[in-house]
């Protein structure tokens, strides 16, 4: 690292006559010296003593958000600023933030694979202790295990519990009501397994309407939950951490749903869509051309329905329906949505933990199961919150997967182009699981 | 005294530039290749250095090299479809009698817009439920053409071209448009007086006459299309299956969904050392070809 001598000559004035060597100097260094006041080193928060910053990825959540931190504002005389970055910036502005060492306060909590970098690096308190009162009986025990790193986790995150979530998704099927009565089925009697459903598929085909879509970006969640027809949580993780390989029969099984779909002549257009808006397409497809009878997608979808398509409320949701073969409980893919991380760093972190706090308790969590249609983290919110296209799958919030690992983004990648390329014939199962087990040894 | 007066000068009205290069440019550059040796997940402030580890893993990994070969061919497309496209609309535009300010304009309005409005747009019109593509194939009655034109592997490269083409041509057109207004009219009436027809005063006259134009518009219509990124995330995002896969494509996905930065800035280095070793090779072939159609045309002359 180069030494800077410029730097007491910046000043012109201080000269009583400057060269054009100096005066060089002096733009040299004035010039380093702003690059370098750039990439500050500061310790860390976004915010001024007096307002604490949320930097928000929530474009749904985001009115309801600014609403409960003016409430909150009201409240204690604290002032939040709900800094709305939006999903296709957030983790870039996160990361930004990380490396100028200028973090926000409070931020939006993702998925462990995401956060886990900022988890390790030291920008997110761990609420482990705080939760073993009574704030953490408040939330559903399932919501607390998703959002737990464990011991030897496969991210080399130290264990612990490093954000707090204010939402329970799951992910499930949706489907057009009027569509399937059309077709002489009942909506209301969701299908006792995945037979009798592609065979409900089938009569939806009959009926001159497009059966089931789903996005390939969503391909790995609808596989890992129909998985768990054949293995427990113990085993999904083992093949998750890479401790068992993906080619066994239990494997082989889930796949084959793919197949049998595929060769049902059910999946629309024949193939799954992919691009960097393949699932609000197929959101598109059902909730506002309704060119599709059924959907996989997660609860956040009814939101989506809410503010795209509000005329639109005659369709329903179930999980995954179980394997005819399946030697397990079917549970869904789900654990923890919406929620934050406090930044410890922070001059403001025991204010922030405090509205944290708040933003969880079940008062806030009805306010925002009004606003926003999702299913509340909190046990104590009245079901009659819930709204009624999600009653399918809230009956079974408690049957969610809680495995300790989540696949790592290699794998979930190779997954996806696998599952599309079954889809198109290209590939067997087989092929594709030895594409994961390549994927699982190269990360 | 007086030159390195003016040489100061010069240095100080140079210097803001010089370093908003450095800083945004030069700096980035050697951090990237350094990067390319070390491990980082893009926020811890550990890299620690692991030689050629990266590079090995880069060598090993049969998706890039895939992805490289889509490259190539999105690269062809750009170099010989969508100049051959530019080019003709260029002569036919100079050539117009009436309307070449409208045409002009029309031309050049696909370049106008970001990549990622035209990935938005295609995807609209070619979605195989309510893309405006098969609704007006339906409409004409031409149901059986109407094609998952984005799903099917086989048509999506040719449809991820097709919009990396339209996106494309306003650029070409322009400045081959200029081009063919440099070249001298008498060159034409000479080409005449001696019997040339269309086809010869094209082969002789213009395509020499326009070598220069044509070099450059090859080299950056070349690195356009091995560079594609933004199309191809918002149509296909290397889909169906991997078909559509770009290296700049990979490169994202390893540094920002797999937060593996340090392979991302190994693959970097190695298809930037490969899109310069192709724009060298280019602007070779194009002097060649530009330094013997020239000295023909002066002989001509």
């Amino acid at each position: 690292m180069r030494r800077d001598h410029t730097a007491e000559a910046a000043s012109p004035a201080a000269a009583t006559f400057l060269s054009r060597r100096g005066f060089l100097g002096a733009v040299g260094g004035g010039l380093a010296a702003t690059t370098l006041a750039a990439c500050g080193s500061g310790g860390g928060s976004t915010g001024s003593s007096s307002e604490i910053v949320f930097m928000n990825q929530s474009r749904g959540q985001a009115a309801a958000l600014g609403q409960l931190a003016r409430k909150y504002t009201q409240q204690t005389g604290v002032k939040i600023k709900i800094d709305d970055v939006g999903p296709a910036d957030f983790l870039t502005k996160l990361q930004s933030s990380s490396q100028s060492r200028n973090m926000p306060d409070i931020y939006s909590a993702m998925d462990s694979f995401s956060m886990a970098p900022y988890y390790k690096a030291g920008w997110a308190m761990d609420l482990t202790d705080r939760l073993k009162g009574a704030w953490g009986d408040t939330f559903r025990p399932a919501t607390i295990k998703a959002s737990t790193f464990e011991a030897d986790n496969s991210q080399g995150v130290k264990p612990g519990i490093y954000s707090a979530h204010w939402e329970s998704p799951a992910m499930g099927l949706f489907v057009n009501a009027a569509m399937f009565k059309a077709a002489g089925l009942d909506p209301d009697r969701p299908p006792a397994t995945m037979s009798e459903f592609i065979e409900q598929l089938r009569k939806i085909k009959k009926s001159g309407k497009d059966p089931i879509w789903f996005a390939a970006s969503l391909s790995n969640q609808l596989i890992q939950s129909y998985a768990s027809n054949y293995f427990t949580d113990e085993e999904l993780n083992a093949t998750f951490t890479g401790k068992a390989g993906w080619k066994s029969e239990g494997w082989r099984k889930t796949f084959q749903l793919l197949v049998d779909l595929r060769d049902a002549g059910v999946i629309s257009t024949g193939s799954l869509p992919s691009g960097n808006s393949d699932n609000p397409n197929v959101e598109k497809a059902f909730f506002n051309t309704r060119s599709v009878a059924a959907i996989y997608d997660g609860t956040s979808a009814v939101g989506v329905a809410r503010a795209t398509a509000p005329d639109f409320t005659d369709f329903r949701s179930f999980p995954v329906p179980k394997a005819d073969d399946g030697t397990q409980t079917p549970r869904m893919v789900g654990g923890t949505a919406k929620g934050a991380a406090v930044n410890p760093r922070s001059k403001n972190a025991d204010e922030a933990l405090k509205f944290v706090r708040w933003l969880t308790d079940p008062a806030q969590q009805t306010a925002f199961a009004k606003e926003v249609p999702l299913i509340p983290s909190a046990q104590a919110v009245p079901t009659e919150n819930i709204p009624r296209q999600l009653t399918g799958i809230a009956a079974k919030i408690s049957d969610v997967q809680l495995v300790a690992n989540q696949m790592n983004q290699q794998v979930i990648t190779a997954l996806q182009k696998g599952a599309e390329a079954i889809v198109l014939k290209e590939r067997s199962v087989d092929e594709v699981l030895g594409d994961l087990d390549t994927a699982q040894r190269r990360a | 005294m007086r030159h390195r007066n003016r040489m100061l000068a010069a240095g100080v009205f140079l210097a803001p530039a010089l370093a908003m290069i450095a800083v945004f440019t030069v700096i980035p550059f050697v951090q990237g290749i350094l990067l390319s040796f070390q491990s980082w997940d893009g926020v811890s402030p550990d890299t620690p250095f692991v030689g050629l580890d990266n590079f090995r893993w880069v060598m090993d990994d049969a998706e890039f090299w895939g992805s490289m070969k889509n490259a190539v061919v999105f690269g062809a497309v750009g170099l010989v479809v969508a100049n051959a496209v530019s080019m003709v609309m260029a002569l036919a535009v100079h050539h117009a009698r009436r309307g070449s300010a409208f045409f002009r304009t029309v031309y050049y309005l696909p370049g106008v817009f970001s990549t990622v409005v035209v990935g938005v747009m295609f995807s609209w019109f070619l979605d195989p439920k309510i893309g405006i593509v098969n609704q007006a194939l339906k409409t004409l009655g031409l149901d059986g053409l109407t094609h998952n034109w984005l799903g099917d592997p086989k048509t999506a490269v040719i449809a991820v071209a097709a919009v990396f083409v339209w996106y494309h041509w306003g650029f070409g057109f322009i400045l081959f448009l200029a081009g063919r207004q440099d070249v001298p009219g008498e060159l034409y009436e000479a080409a005449s007086l001696d019997g040339a027809r269309s086809w010869a005063q094209f082969r002789y006259v213009t395509w020499p006459g326009m070598s220069h134009v044509t070099g450059i518009v090859s080299v950056l219509t070349l690195l356009s299309g091995l560079q594609i990124f933004g199309t191809v995330q918002v149509l296909t995002n290397g889909g169906p299956a991997g078909h559509t896969s770009v290296p700049t494509l990979h490169i994202y996905q390893q540094a920002f969904q797999f937060n593996e930065y340090g392979r991302a800035a190994a693959m970097s280095v190695i298809f930037g050392a490969c899109l310069v070793a192709l724009a060298c090779v280019q602007l070779w072939v194009s002097r060649r070809l530009g330094g013997s159609t020239n000295s023909r045309t002066e002989k001509g002359r």
